[in-house]
């Protein structure tokens, strides 16, 4: 019974393929996890990397409190179950069960107490005495999981357990295996292709692809707040359809408009106020998702939606309890090849489907999704990044939304007009302005706070949850930038600053004392080099630098070192850089140094300039290896 | 045109019957210069050829003599060395054919290619190559002659790695997930390979033994330059070379032929104790085919 924590997992073989790449997440105990993705993308290898069958490239696996990296498989206390059973087919079910326990020398009534009870809970009492290869696949899959119970691992492990079993028994043992989750309430990770499996087992998802996770949510979040273009396809049979179109903010409306038709739906802009403005140019592509059973041709529901498009049927799917019609938004489109136009609809009983016949769809403009047409990223996500506000620079104030703040000296510019970003994170409770709360959401631990100026919704994520109404907040004017035609005016303080370096090794000699004696002895010594200066390296930082990229290269890897503005201070010793200037924020200041080609902010009360030295908080380094972009430490 | 219609059981008959007759004709073929063997150990009358096949009087002096009239040849003595030998070379070779090919199957080591094509290349240079220079090093440490029994162990088991080739093709079969399983069940490397590996390798430990206790077995080459001409050393091999002298061919022929047959005992003996293993499928049902 443990939680997991994974930090920065990578995964790199030795010919440069990157199969997991910076995996992140923490498993609380008791949880159900599945890993789901297509073939290739990665979810086995991280489970293997847990399971200690395969090294760990960088990163930091712990369970419960416990950093297994190094770890022997037998040593982490998980259990695994494999696709194709692997049991030994020389022992018989009882000894197969029994092989764990008996490696780790348990008392003889013990064994026989836990692995009768393990086949009763399995049902598989019967066949104790008979050999694997007398059993079919789902009790063969039964002994397996019950090789797994008995050791009352920490930790269950499953790599598509159900994969080989026919679609019957596979659900049968889908409901068995999430009945013995509730049963031993024990941390269950599994890893399937399926997503029917992943959706009704899991209690968190792990949509992973290409070796990169998506998305880490529960079901019903995953399939209605998909984070981007291959979630929303992957999650839920039939496929979610997409149409490439356009987006066009008039007043208070934004005009859909579907590529490769004539149809166009009205959307009240309210609806789309997390969506980025430059998304709404009617310009720029961006791809529009619905859900089947959010389309629908009931002619009541026609007659009331003010979003209707037309679609030409071709054929349908009869399922039973569900009739799947096709059909296609472009009048020339046959409806049976999978394209931008091409439409499943939930038919809900209505099942007059003639072909060619020209139909009226009514769309559920609650359940729409956007993604942007080159990333695939949701453009309208549950927390967004920023607040797009328009906004005049006049004089040194800038005005928005009917308020008036002085800008600070670093934020000096022209006057012009334009548009105001400020990051969701850059609000925080203070005494700036008095806002209007509206809302207060709670995603995946995150404080989404909604609220209100002069009339127009803001998000801010905040730490702690806000009650409705009027609340004091404050604004990081450091965040802000702003955009005026096309040009950032006002460029937003980084929060990540960059040096360049090396690991160092040196022999040194040193004076040891042993047994009265004073001998001189030989020590290698490793030191981070940063820019022009070089610092003690703690152990285990170097450890972890050496057993990442290997002792062979460590010395000649190139690394990136990043800190963030408040992990830098001055120094007699340290990075030579030269301060060129301050930046201002009114209740913070820094002084901007140039070390080598960055620039970088130091915080500083004090104003430094000319030639100075630069030292970072070494223990809030992260360090990551250029070439292949691995972040180690 | 309508065929002539033959039933599908007719034919396979048919083939039977041809594929049988060839097989018997073959397996005669091999057979009888062994049963002629066997005659000639049986015959009383002396003589290394007779112009007849069927000997005109039977005995089984032969058999005893070779045991009991030692004066000249040492039969029981020669048979004693070789048994030891290959018995000792069995074990060791064995162990060490398997544990090599478990490592270069399972485990994953720098260097693991060049050295298992290296092994193989070394392995086709034929031994008599190195023949001579072996015998001089052995006797530089004194190990021929009457400590000839060492050194023939030695020269015999130094190369056995070099087997493991079969051996690893059979370990390679076994699923890796099994021993995976075993890992995280708790077991260590070398747990796995006992508990896991070796019970399901039984063909092929079989095999290695066979090959193993063959080699020293039937070696004439090596044995006779370590013995070195005195016969107090020989194997069967070179003692039974050695009573086929012109001198003595006409007296001991048959005794000869009387100590082939005894020399084959102990490998059809050991194989047809061994070969209730080969069974196959003997991972049926451990993993999804």
């Amino acid at each position: 019974m443990a939680g997991l924590s994974l930090k920065h997992i990578y995964k790199v073989y030795p010919n440069g393929t990157k199969a997991v790449n910076d995996f992140n997440m923490e498993i609380k105990d008791k949880e159900f996890i599945v890993f789901v993705g297509p073939s290739g993308c990665g979810k086995s290898t991280t489970l293997r990397m847990i399971a200690g069958l395969e090294d760990i490239s960088a990163g930091e696996l712990m369970i419960g409190d416990l950093v297994v990296n190094d770890m022997e498989p037998k040593d982490r206390d998980i259990a695994m179950v494999f696709q194709n059973y692997a049991l030994y087919p020389h022992m018989t079910v009882f000894e197969n069960i029994a092989f764990g326990l008996r490696i780790r020398k348990l008392p003889k009534e013990e064994i026989n107490r836990r692995v009768t009870e393990a086949a009763e809970i399995l049902g598989i009492t019967e066949y104790l005495g008979k050999k694997p290869k007398e059993m079919s696949g789902g009790q063969r899959q039964r002994v397996s999981l019950g090789r797994a119970i008995v050791r009352e691992p920490k930790v269950m492990l499953l790599d598509e357990p159900l994969s080989n079993l026919d679609a019957k028994l596979r659900t049968q043992m889908r409901s068995e295996i999430s009945k013995l989750h509730a049963k031993l309430g024990t941390t269950f990770i599994y890893v399937t292709h399926d997503q029917v499996e992943a959706m009704t087992m899991g209690t968190r998802i792990v949509v992973m692809k290409n070796g990169f996770v998506q998305q880490i949510d529960t079901p019903k979040n995953l399939y209605n707040y998909p984070g981007n273009k291959f979630v929303a396809g992957f999650i839920g049979t039939p496929q979610m359809n997409f149409f490439e179109g356009t987006l066009l903010k008039k007043g208070e409306n934004v005009e859909i408009k579907f590529e490769y038709t004539d149809s166009a739906i009205t959307v009240p802009y309210s609806k789309l106020y997390k969506i980025r403005p430059s998304y709404l140019n009617g310009e720029k592509k961006v791809y529009i998702g619905l859900r089947c059973e959010a389309i629908s041709l009931d002619p009541k529901a026609v007659k009331t939606s003010k979003a209707v498009i037309k679609v030409r049927l071709s054929h349908k799917e009869e399922l039973g309890n569900q009739t799947l019609v096709y059909g296609d938004i472009n009048m020339d489109g046959d409806g049976y090849t999978e394209s931008s136009t091409r439409i499943i609809i939930d038919a809900k009983g209505e099942t007059d489907v003639e072909a060619g016949k020209v139909v009226e769809a009514a769309l559920d403009l609650d359940k729409i999704h956007f993604f942007d047409k080159e990333n695939e990223d949701c453009i309208l996500p549950r927390i967004p990044e920023y607040n797009y506000i328009d906004c005049e620079v006049k004089d040194g104030n800038l005005l928005f939304l009917g308020s008036e703040i002085k800008l600070p000296a670093a934020m000096q510019c022209e006057n012009c007009k334009g548009e105001l970003l400020i990051p969701t994170d850059a609000v925080t409770l203070g005494n700036d302005a008095e806002v209007d709360v509206v809302d207060c959401e709670n995603i995946n631990g995150t404080n989404l706070v909604s609220f209100e100026i002069a009339g127009r919704r803001m998000y801010a994520v905040c730490d702690k949850e806000v009650k409705k109404g009027k609340t004091k907040l404050a604004f990081d004017l450091k965040k802000f930038s702003i955009i005026s035609e096309g040009n950032t005016v006002v460029e937003s303080m980084p929060q990540v600053m960059t040096f360049n370096g090396k690991l160092l090794k040196e022999k040194i000699t040193e004076e040891v004392t042993e047994n009265g004696k004073t001998k001189k002895k030989k020590v290698v010594k490793f030191s981070l080099g940063i820019e022009d200066a070089k610092f003690d390296a703690p152990e285990d930082i170097s450890q972890k630098l050496i057993s990442a990229i290997g002792v062979k290269h460590v010395f000649d890897e190139a690394l990136r070192y990043d800190c963030g503005p408040y992990d830098l201070k001055f120094a007699d010793e340290g990075i030579s850089a030269e301060a060129v200037g301050l930046a201002d924020y009114g209740k913070e200041k820094f002084v901007i140094c140039k070390v080598g080609e960055h620039t970088v902010y130091v915080s500083s009360e004090t104003p430094v300039t000319g030639a100075c030295h630069i030292v970072p908080d070494i223990g809030k380094l992260s360090i990551v290896q250029c070439k292949m972009d691995i972040r180690i430490v | 045109m309508a065929k002539k219609f033959r039933s599908k059981k007719a034919v396979e008959r048919g083939t039977n019957v041809v594929v049988y007759v060839v097989l018997t004709i073959i397996s005669i073929v091999w057979l009888f210069p062994f049963f002629y063997l066997i005659l000639q150990s049986l015959r009383a009358e002396p003589g290394a050829v007779t112009p007849y096949f069927w000997p005109k009087q039977w005995t089984f002096d032969n058999y005893i003599k070779l045991f009991t009239d030692t004066s000249t040849y040492n039969f029981p003595r020669w048979y004693g060395t070789t048994i030891l030998i290959a018995l000792v070379v069995t074990v060791i070779q064995t162990f060490i054919v398997l544990i090599t090919s478990y490592a270069l199957s399972r485990l994953r080591f720098k260097m693991r290619k060049p050295l298992m094509n290296l092994m193989l290349i070394l392995g086709m240079f034929p031994g008599f190559m190195s023949m001579t220079a072996i015998y001089f090093l052995l006797k530089l440490i004194g190990l021929t002659q009457e400590m000839g029994i060492v050194g023939l162990i030695l020269v015999y088991t130094a190369s056995s790695c070099m087997g493991y080739y079969i051996c690893k093709g059979f370990f390679d079969t076994i699923p890796k997930s099994l021993d995976e399983a075993a890992r995280i069940d708790g077991a260590s490397r070398h747990t796995v390979f006992i508990k896991i590996i070796l019970p399901l390798s039984k063909p092929i430990i079989i095999y290695t033994i066979l090959t193993a206790f063959m080699a020293p077995w039937g070696d004439y080459m090596f044995a006779s330059l370590m013995a070195f001409g005195d016969q107090k050393y020989f194997n069967v091999a070179v003692g039974l070379k050695y009573m086929l002298q012109r001198e003595t061919i006409y007296q001991y022929f048959t005794r000869f032929c009387a100590a082939s047959v005894i020399v084959s005992i102990p490998i059809t003996a050991l194989f047809f104790w061994l070969q209730k293993y080969y069974v196959e499928g003997v991972t049926g049902g451990s993993v999804k085919g």
